[in-house]
C-alpha cells in the first residue's frame, strides 16, 4: 500500500490553501479530487469576491483558483490525484480511491478533509423532471462547459447563489422572468438582488414552488405564496412559462466520510447539517483527522482558504515540521477568520459556531 | 414515562418487537419496551435480513421452519399498513468442495425428516436457479424454495406497530442503567429517564445483552463480535435467492428495490462492541462477490457498515428463563440469527412468562445447558 505523510480529500480552496502550507513546511502530500481539474467551486466561480486585499478582493474564483494551484502543481512533493473519488476513510488513515476502473488504497499519517458540500433539493410534485438542477450545477454547465441549460429560467432562492447564478444566466442571454424566495427578506447581499432586478427579474417574498409542469421535461412552473407557517396558501397558484427551473436552497456539508470513520458529527442547522466537532487545530474527534472548508460548515470560498491554511499548519505541527513563526501565522489566521464571520452576513455562522462550541 | 409495567422488555430491535407482541396478543398488560438507541439501532438493522430453514441442527431448523410460517402470513397476523416486503425465493447454499457437499448432504437429510422442503442441487441445476453463478467456483449446492429475506426496517415496525395496538408502551433513547433486586426477587428497572417497578425482565439486548445479565449477577456465556456488509446500487431484477457459502464466506442477496446487500464476517475480528467498517472487508467482499457471481462484482458499492453478532458457544440461541434470578428471561446469543427466529422467540418467551405448555421442547435453549458440559452439538452453518 502506497504511504504518504499527509494526505488531502478534496482539491477546493480549503484543500489546496492546506497543501500550500503543508509543502512549504517540508511534508510530502497527496492531494485527491473527483474532478478532472483542481479547484472545487471556485472552477465555476466567475464573480469577483468581496472583501479586503488579503482576502483575494475584486478577483475573480478562477482566477483564485489559478493563483493557488500555479503554485503548487509542480511542486516534487505534491502528487496530485484528479479524477479520483475517495469511497471510502477509515480508522487507520487508510482511504479507499476509484479511479475509472482503478481501486487503490493510501495510508496517510494525516488526513485532511476539505470535502466541500452537496446542493440541497426541495420537495415538490414533479421535482424529477428533466429541467429541474441545482444553482450550482447550472453554474458548472454554463461556466465550466459552456452549455446554455435552457432559455427560460425559474430561479428559486434568494441566497448569493441564486441571486449570483440568476445574473450570470442573463449574461449568457437567458432569461430569467422571476425568482421566488420563502422568506420575507433576501438572503443574499442587497447589491446583487438589486442588480438583478435592475435587470427586470421579478423578485416575489414569501413565495415558493408547488409544482413542476411538464411530461418529458419542464414546460414550466406554479407558484404560490406562503403563509406565516411556511405553508402554501391554496388559491394563489400562478403558472410560470419557463423550460428550466434553478433550486439555489442551500448546501449540505458532505460528511459522510467523516462519518463511516466514526468522527463525531452535530446537527447544526445554521452551519447546514450534520458537522464535525473540531477542536480549536480543526482537528475532529479521531486523532490526526482534519475537517475544513465547507464540510465544517458552509461558508465563502474565503473563509474556506483560511480555515484549509490553519488545518494545514497545524497538520504540519503534528507531523513535526518546526515553523518558526507559527504561532503568530495561527493567531493572525484565526483573527482573519473571525473579521470574515463579522457583520450582519456572518451572524448565521457565528450562531452556529456558537451553538457547535456549546454542544462540545 | 411509566412507574410500573407487568413486564419490562429490554432491547427494541425484532426481538424485543416479537417479544412484546406475543406478550401483548395474549392479554397482558403494562408491557414496556426500553432501547438505549432507536428502534432496529442494532443487529436487527444492520442485518442481512435472510431467513432460512437449511440448518445443521434440530433446533436451529425447527426454529426456523415456524418461523418462516410465522413470516408468510406476517403482514396479515400483524395488520401491517406498510409492506415488510417478503422475498421468498430461497436460499442457495453452494458447497466447494467433496467434503461440505458431504457435510450438506447430511443436514438436507436432517431438514427433509422433519418437513424442510431443501434439496441438493448439481451445479447445473444450481445455474439454472442463479444464473449468473460461477458454477467452476464450486462443487454443488443445496436450495430451499420457501427460504427468502424480508426488509428488517418494516418487519420490526410492523410487530412494534401492532403490539403499540394492543397497549405495549414502548420508549427509545432510554439506557437502562441498573436492575433492582431484593433478596433475589427482580424489584424493577432503573433507566437514565427514571425508575420502572417490575418483576418481571427480558433480556433482548443483541450485542449488549451481556452486560444487561451482568446488572443481576449472571454471567452469560456470550460475546459479541462486529460482522460487516455492505450495499450496492439497486439494478434490474437479476438474482431470486440468497446466495451462501460457509466456506467462502459470502452471504449475497438482491433486495426487492433492486440493491444487493452482502455480507462476510472476519474470525480474527476482535471480540467488542466495535461496529465500525473496514477496507479489508470491501476489498474481501469484493473478491469473493466477483468470483462466485461475477456479474455482481461490477456494481458499485453505495455504503458499508457493521453490526454485532453475539455469539454463544453452541452458535445456537439462548432462550430462557434464569434459574438464578426469578423473574429474569433471556433471549440473546443468536451467533447472527436471531432476526430470523424472532416469532418464535417471541412466541417461547411469552410460553415461559405465562406458564403456558412450551411448543418445543426448550432444555436445549436453556441458559444452562452451558455448565460443565462439553458442546454436544455445535451448529456448523454460519457465515
Amino acid at each position: 500500500m502506497k504511504h504518504v505523510e499527509v494526505l488531502i480529500i478534496g482539491a477546493g480552496p480549503a484543500g489546496l490553501s492546506a497543501a500550500d502550507v503543508l509543502l512549504e513546511a517540508g511534508a510530502e502530500v497527496a492531494l485527491i479530487d473527483r474532478s478532472d481539474r483542481p479547484g472545487g467551486q471556485l472552477t465555476k466561480q466567475t464573480h469577483m469576491f468581496f472583501g479586503s486585499q488579503e482576502h483575494y478582493a475584486s478577483k475573480r474564483g478562477i482566477e483564485i483558483l489559478h493563483v493557488l494551484y500555479d503554485k503548487i502543481k509542480d511542486h516534487p512533493r505534491l502528487h496530485m490525484f484528479s479524477e479520483t473519488t475517495v469511497a471510502g476513510l477509515y480508522p487507520d488513515r487508510v482511504v479507499a480511491c476509484v479511479s475509472g476502473q482503478r481501486y487503490f488504497t493510501i495510508q496517510a499519517d494525516i488526513i485532511i478533509v476539505a470535502t466541500g458540500a452537496s446542493e440541497k433539493s426541495l420537495p415538490f410534485e414533479n421535482n424529477d423532471l428533466p429541467g429541474v438542477y441545482a444553482a450550482g450545477a447550472v453554474q458548472t454547465l454554463m461556466n465550466v462547459y459552456g452549455v446554455k441549460p435552457g432559455d427560460k429560467v425559474l430561479m428559486v432562492g434568494s441566497g448569493n447563489i441564486g441571486l449570483i447564478v440568476a445574473y450570470q444566466l442573463m449574461q449568457a442571454g437567458v432569461k430569467v422572468p422571476v425568482l421566488v424566495e420563502a422568506a420575507k427578506t433576501i438572503s443574499g447581499y442587497h447589491v446583487h438582488a438589486s442588480k438583478i432586478r435592475r435587470l427586470g427579474v421579478d423578485i416575489r417574498m414569501r413565495t415558493s414552488i408547488k409544482r413542476a409542469l411538464g411530461t418529458d421535461h419542464v414546460e414550466g412552473a406554479q407558484i404560490w405564496q406562503l403563509d406565516a407557517r411556511w405553508q402554501g396558501i391554496a388559491g394563489t397558484e400562478e403558472t410560470i412559462e419557463v423550460d428550466t427551473i434553478c433550486l439555489a436552497v442551500g448546501l449540505s456539508p458532505l460528511t459522510e466520510l467523516l462519518q463511516q470513520l466514526g468522527a463525531e458529527v452535530i446537527y447544526i442547522n445554521e452551519l447546514g447539517g450534520h458537522v464535525p466537532r473540531l477542536n480549536e487545530k480543526f482537528e475532529t474527534t479521531v486523532e490526526g483527522v482534519y475537517a475544513c472548508g465547507d464540510v465544517a460548515g458552509i461558508e465563502e470560498a474565503s473563509s474556506a482558504m483560511i480555515a484549509g491554511k490553519i488545518a494545514g499548519l497545524e497538520a504540519a505541527l503534528k507531523q513535526g515540521y518546526a515553523l518558526e513563526d507559527a504561532q503568530a501565522r495561527q493567531a493572525a489566521l484565526h483573527t482573519s477568520l473571525k473579521t470574515l464571520r463579522s457583520g450582519p452576513h456572518g451572524e448565521k455562522i457565528r450562531k452556529g459556531h456558537a451553538r457547535l462550541g456549546a454542544r462540545t | 414515562m411509566m412507574t410500573q409495567a407487568n413486564v419490562v422488555i429490554i432491547g427494541g430491535g425484532i426481538s424485543g418487537a416479537s417479544i412484546a407482541y406475543h406478550l401483548a396478543e395474549a392479554g397482558v398488560k403494562d408491557i414496556v419496551v426500553l432501547e438505549k438507541h432507536y428502534m432496529t439501532y442494532g443487529a436487527t438493522g444492520r442485518c442481512g435480513a435472510g431467513v432460512r430453514q437449511q440448518w445443521g441442527t434440530r433446533m436451529n431448523c425447527l426454529l426456523a421452519k415456524k418461523s418462516v410460517a410465522f413470516f408468510e402470513k406476517a403482514q396479515e397476523i400483524l395488520a401491517y399498513d406498510g409492506d415488510i416486503e417478503f422475498k421468498q425465493e430461497g436460499y442457495l447454499i453452494v458447497a466447494s468442495d467433496e467434503a461440505e457437499a458431504k457435510t450438506f448432504a447430511a443436514h438436507v437429510a436432517l431438514q427433509n425428516s422433519l418437513g424442510i422442503p431443501a434439496r441438493v442441487c448439481t451445479k447445473e441445476e444450481a445455474r439454472a436457479i442463479v444464473p449468473h453463478l460461477n458454477t467452476d467456483a464450486i462443487h454443488s449446492a443445496t436450495f430451499c424454495p420457501t427460504d427468502g429475506h424480508l426488509n428488517p426496517f418494516t418487519m420490526t415496525d410492523a410487530f412494534f406497530k401492532a403490539a403499540k395496538r394492543l397497549g405495549v408502551h414502548y420508549y427509545d433513547h432510554t439506557a437502562v442503567t441498573d436492575i433492582r433486586r431484593q433478596n433475589g426477587q427482580i424489584e424493577g428497572v432503573m433507566t437514565q429517564h427514571g425508575f420502572i417497578k417490575t418483576n418481571t425482565v427480558v433480556n433482548a439486548a443483541g450485542g449488549w445483552a451481556k452486560d444487561i445479565g451482568a446488572m443481576v449477577g449472571l454471567d452469560i456465556p456470550v460475546y459479541s463480535r462486529n460482522h460487516e456488509i455492505l450495499v450496492t446500487e439497486p439494478v434490474e431484477k437479476m438474482q431470486g435467492p440468497m446466495v451462501i457459502s460457509f466456506s467462502k464466506n459470502i452471504y449475497c442477496q438482491q433486495t426487492p428495490h433492486g440493491a444487493f446487500i452482502m455480507g462476510r464476517g472476519d474470525k480474527d475480528a476482535p471480540k467488542g462492541l466495535d461496529m465500525g467498517s473496514s477496507w479489508q472487508f470491501l476489498e474481501a467482499m469484493a473478491k469473493t462477490v466477483s468470483d462466485l457471481l461475477p456479474p455482481v462484482g461490477e456494481l458499485r458499492v453505495i455504503r458499508q457498515w457493521g453490526g454485532l453478532y453475539n455469539m454463544s458457544p453452541d452458535h445456537q440461541p439462548i432462550i430462557s428463563a434464569s434459574r438464578d434470578v426469578p423473574g429474569f428471561y433471556i433471549a440473546c446469543g443468536f451467533s447472527g440469527h436471531g432476526f430470523m427466529l424472532a416469532p418464535m422467540t417471541g412466541l417461547l418467551i411469552r410460553e415461559m412468562i405465562l406458564g403456558q405448555t412450551p411448543s418445543m421442547p426448550l432444555e436445549a435453549l436453556s441458559l444452562e445447558r452451558f455448565e460443565g458440559q462439553e458442546i454436544e452439538e455445535l451448529e456448523t452453518s454460519v457465515v
